[in-house]
């Protein structure tokens, strides 16, 4: 049912006095409840202490970048898991006397869980840690706390030695490792370089200028040797077409010659004689020995020449021209077998100083990464000296306790007055429940209850005229009862703040 | 001696102060018909009817009773049911009406909101109230009102020789007449669909016409019974109770009852914290 603040006021009001009874019966009995629990809660003690982590020390600024402090935040952080770590909790239980009974594992298990549950530990600001403990014996509540502040200091300082120790010795394992390995490649530069002496600044370039060169010269007699085979076998063609032509020249020259003497003679004879004249007769027959002789000799050269044979020919040996171009072809093929060398020569070379680029290439490579890797390491092993020194500086600090210290800022005290909850509090908390409850139990019951308690929420709801809302009328008999009802109701409320106060002086008379 | 002048000693007895008041210039005028005329003229007559009450209840009886008293303006229950009061005049414009007091559920205060709803109009010097209850399962009139014992609505509407004057009781205050339910019957409802309890409505409209005539009906749970009254009733008046009536049941009500007659709702018995004398 929804309702206004001001009807939920109004409604509240009725229902509370509607049922009195059951308010009142709540008020007495949670106030009694409030007591009762107040009468048997255990008294707590609390002791505290605060360590300081002093890490403003004269050391630090001296050492500022070389020795590595622990971390506060951290100590705070890990103060916890420090503390409650097993070996600070056996010692506990042994420094409070709870091992006195000789606990079995499980109950000194329990016994750990509820010292964890009464122990605080706070990280107050950057450099204190607070930690209280909560105790029923005072007198336990202090030396507890006590042991607890000084067992941690000891576990840290221990904790931190250790720790500064183990990050020495890596660094200086480490540090070794890498001083091996800068051993290890200095070694193998050395081979390298003494492997490739002419490894040197430049090489590279020369090499390249040289094949360069090679193959310049390769191409420049590979174009003379073309040039001289084009010429020798220029010069074999005219020595060849010299020889046709001094051959022919000769004796079909002769031939001709002694044909033309010949009809000469025969027509000096015809002159003189007739046709079978036996001078003439033989004249004529010369002369046709003559054309026979002629194209006998035509036939045996065509024939040469088809053969491909140069005719070998006295005549043509003595011939000048014959004889000169013979001589430049000699000199030729000379040329061409001296330029054929020369290219063999250039190759073998350049070949040779192609493989000797490829191998400087290697080594190069090589070089560069021995190179590398030395300069590595050296910059890596160079660190890790810095540093394994700043390690040994910082184990000495602990060693030494000049570093970041743990310092007991606040002893712990014997607490002398029970804290946690009191006795007034239960009462202050019974009276303030006892009140509350019953009120928030009546408002969810308004709240839930389809009963209607307002009548104006008739007219809201159903848009009908509530034409009169008519209070109780109280009967005598009625107000006769309500009267010793509301008495009773009094006393029993005033009865109750009566207890309350009077168990609460007594309290504090120490009677009960 | 006629049945009526019969009917009408047997009322003065009871009442005491009433007579049999000649009308002039009417020779023949029935007794009963000149008698609420002559009521009607001289509001006085009204007035002095509370002189010759033969019991009247005594402060206490009307505390006990949970009934208003006229003495204690400083209750607010008073001013509640004199504001109810005010509201069923303005409603019926002065005339004498019938209202009609159902509940939503049993035990929602409808007999206690009808009775002081009359008692609320015998207050005024100037009115009557008659109270019927018609309440048959659960009849509760009888419980206060002085000489309770004698025929009620049911011997009435039961018996053909009861007179009407013989169940009208005085209520034991002033203008405060009351019909108690009578003997139980097995089925009183039939009772009160009857013919005679029509004519019994018509005749007492009629015949006591400056009287408000209250009824204290059954809860809505009785639907039949309430259809019935409420057409005899000129208002009907439902009455919630604090903490007890639920929406669903008002809507219920609602509906079984004619926009027309419903006067309101009375949300009752709301807490309220006493003066402790």
């Amino acid at each position: 049912m929804q309702m206004h603040t001001e009807q939920m006021a109004s409604a509240l009001i009725h229902e509370l006095f509607h049922s009195r009874r059951l308010v009142v019966g709540l008020f007495v009995a949670l106030n009694v409840a409030a007591l009762a629990l107040g009468s048997i809660w255990p008294k707590s003690y609390t002791a505290s202490t605060s360590i300081l982590v002093d890490e403003r020390n004269i050391v630090q600024p001296l050492m500022q970048g070389t020795a590595v402090p622990t971390e506060v935040a951290d100590r705070g952080r890990n103060a916890r898991e420090v503390i409650f770590g097993r070996k600070i909790m056996d010692r506990i239980l042994e420094n409070g006397g709870w091992l006195a009974s000789h606990p079995n594992a499980e109950e000194k298990e329990r016994l750990i869980e509820e010292i964890k549950k009464r122990t605080t530990i706070l990280s107050a600001g950057r450099t204190i840690i607070k930690i209280e403990y909560r105790d029923s014996d005072a007198e336990r509540a202090f030396r507890t706390t006590q042991k607890f502040a000084e067992l941690f200091i000891q576990e840290s300082i221990a904790a931190k030695a250790a720790e500064s120790s183990a990050a020495f010795d890596f660094i200086d394992k480490q540090a070794q490792e890498y001083q091996d390995k800068l051993t290890r490649t200095e070694a193998q530069l050395a081979e390298l370089r003494s492997a490739n002496l002419d490894a040197r600044a430049g090489t590279e370039a020369e090499v390249t200028a040289r094949i360069g060169e090679l193959q310049t010269r390769i191409e420049r007699a590979t174009q003379d040797l073309k040039e001289a085979e084009i010429r020798g076998a220029a010069l074999e063609k005219q020595v060849s077409g010299e020889v046709e032509v001094t051959t022919a020249a000769t004796r079909e020259g002769q031939f001709r010659a002694r044909i033309a003497d010949l009809q000469s003679r025969l027509d000096t004879l015809r002159l003189s004689y007739h046709d079978t004249h036996p001078d003439i007769v033989q004249v004529k027959q010369q002369m046709r020995d003559l054309v026979e002789g002629i194209n006998a000799e035509r036939e045996r050269r065509e024939q040469y020449r088809r053969s491909g044979l140069a005719e070998t020919d006295q005549s043509a040996l003595s011939n000048p021209v014959y004889q000169q171009l013979r001589r430049e072809a000699s000199q030729n093929q000379l040329a061409i077998e001296a330029l054929r060398g020369r290219i063999a020569d250039s190759q073998q070379r350049l070949l040779q100083e192609i493989g000797r680029g490829r191998l400087l290439h290697m080594g190069d490579a090589r070089l560069a990464e021995l190179t590398r890797d030395y300069q590595v390491n050296r910059d890596i092993f160079q660190d890790l000296l810095r540093r394994r020194e700043n390690a040994r500086v910082s184990m000495n600090l602990d060693v030494e306790r000049q570093g970041p210290t743990l310092k007991i800022q606040e002893p712990a005290t014997l607490p002398l007055a029970p804290s946690g909850l009191n006795f007034w509090h239960f009462v202050a908390g019974g009276t303030l429940l006892g009140v509350l409850i019953p009120t928030g139990l009546l408002m969810v019951r308004l709240n839930l209850d389809p009963r209607i308690r307002i009548g104006s929420a008739i007219a809201t709801q159903h848009k009908v005229t509530v034409v009169a809302v008519v209070p109780h009328m109280w009967a005598p008999t009625e107000l006769k009862n309500l009267r010793l009802e509301i008495m009773a109701l009094s006393l029993a409320v005033g009865g109750t703040v009566a207890m309350a106060m009077v168990v609460s002086v007594l309290r504090v008379l120490k009677v009960l | 001696m006629s049945k009526i002048e019969k009917a009408l000693g047997k009322a003065r007895l009871d009442r005491g102060n009433l007579q049999l008041v000649p009308v002039p210039g009417g020779a023949a005028t029935p007794a009963g018909t000149a008698l609420v005329a002559h009521r009607a003229a001289h509001p006085e007559t009204i007035a002095n009817m509370s002189a010759g009450e033969s019991k009247l209840l005594t402060p206490d009886d009307l505390s006990a009773a949970r009934i208003i008293q006229h003495e204690r303006i400083e209750d607010p229950v008073i001013q509640v049911f004199r504001g109810l009061r005010t509201k069923v005049v303005q409603q019926s414009q002065g005339q004498s009406s019938v209202v009609l007091v159902t509940a939503v559920s049993k035990e929602s205060g409808s007999s206690f909101v009808a009775r002081n709803l009359g008692a609320a109009f015998a207050f005024d010097a100037g009115k009557t109230a008659l109270l019927m209850d018609c309440n048959l399962k659960n009849p509760s009139i009888h419980r206060w009102i002085p000489h309770a014992s004698g025929p009620g609505l049911m011997d009435y509407l039961d018996n053909p020789d009861l007179d009407l004057a013989g169940i009208i009781r005085p209520a034991g205050i002033p203008r405060y007449r009351a019909i108690t339910a009578g003997a139980p019957r097995k089925i009183p409802g039939e009772y009160l669909s009857s013919l005679k309890m029509r004519r019994l409505m018509e005749t007492i409209r009629i015949r006591y016409s400056e009287r408000y005539i209250i009824v204290d009906g059954p809860p809505m749970s009785d639907l039949a019974d309430i259809r019935v009254l409420s057409e005899f009733a000129d208002y009907v008046l439902i009455v919630a109770r604090y903490g007890r009536a639920t929406s669903g049941q008002i809507a219920s009500c609602l509906n079984a009852v004619s926009d027309r007659k419903l006067l309101g709702i009375v949300f009752n018995d709301e807490p309220y914290f006493p003066r402790l004398r």
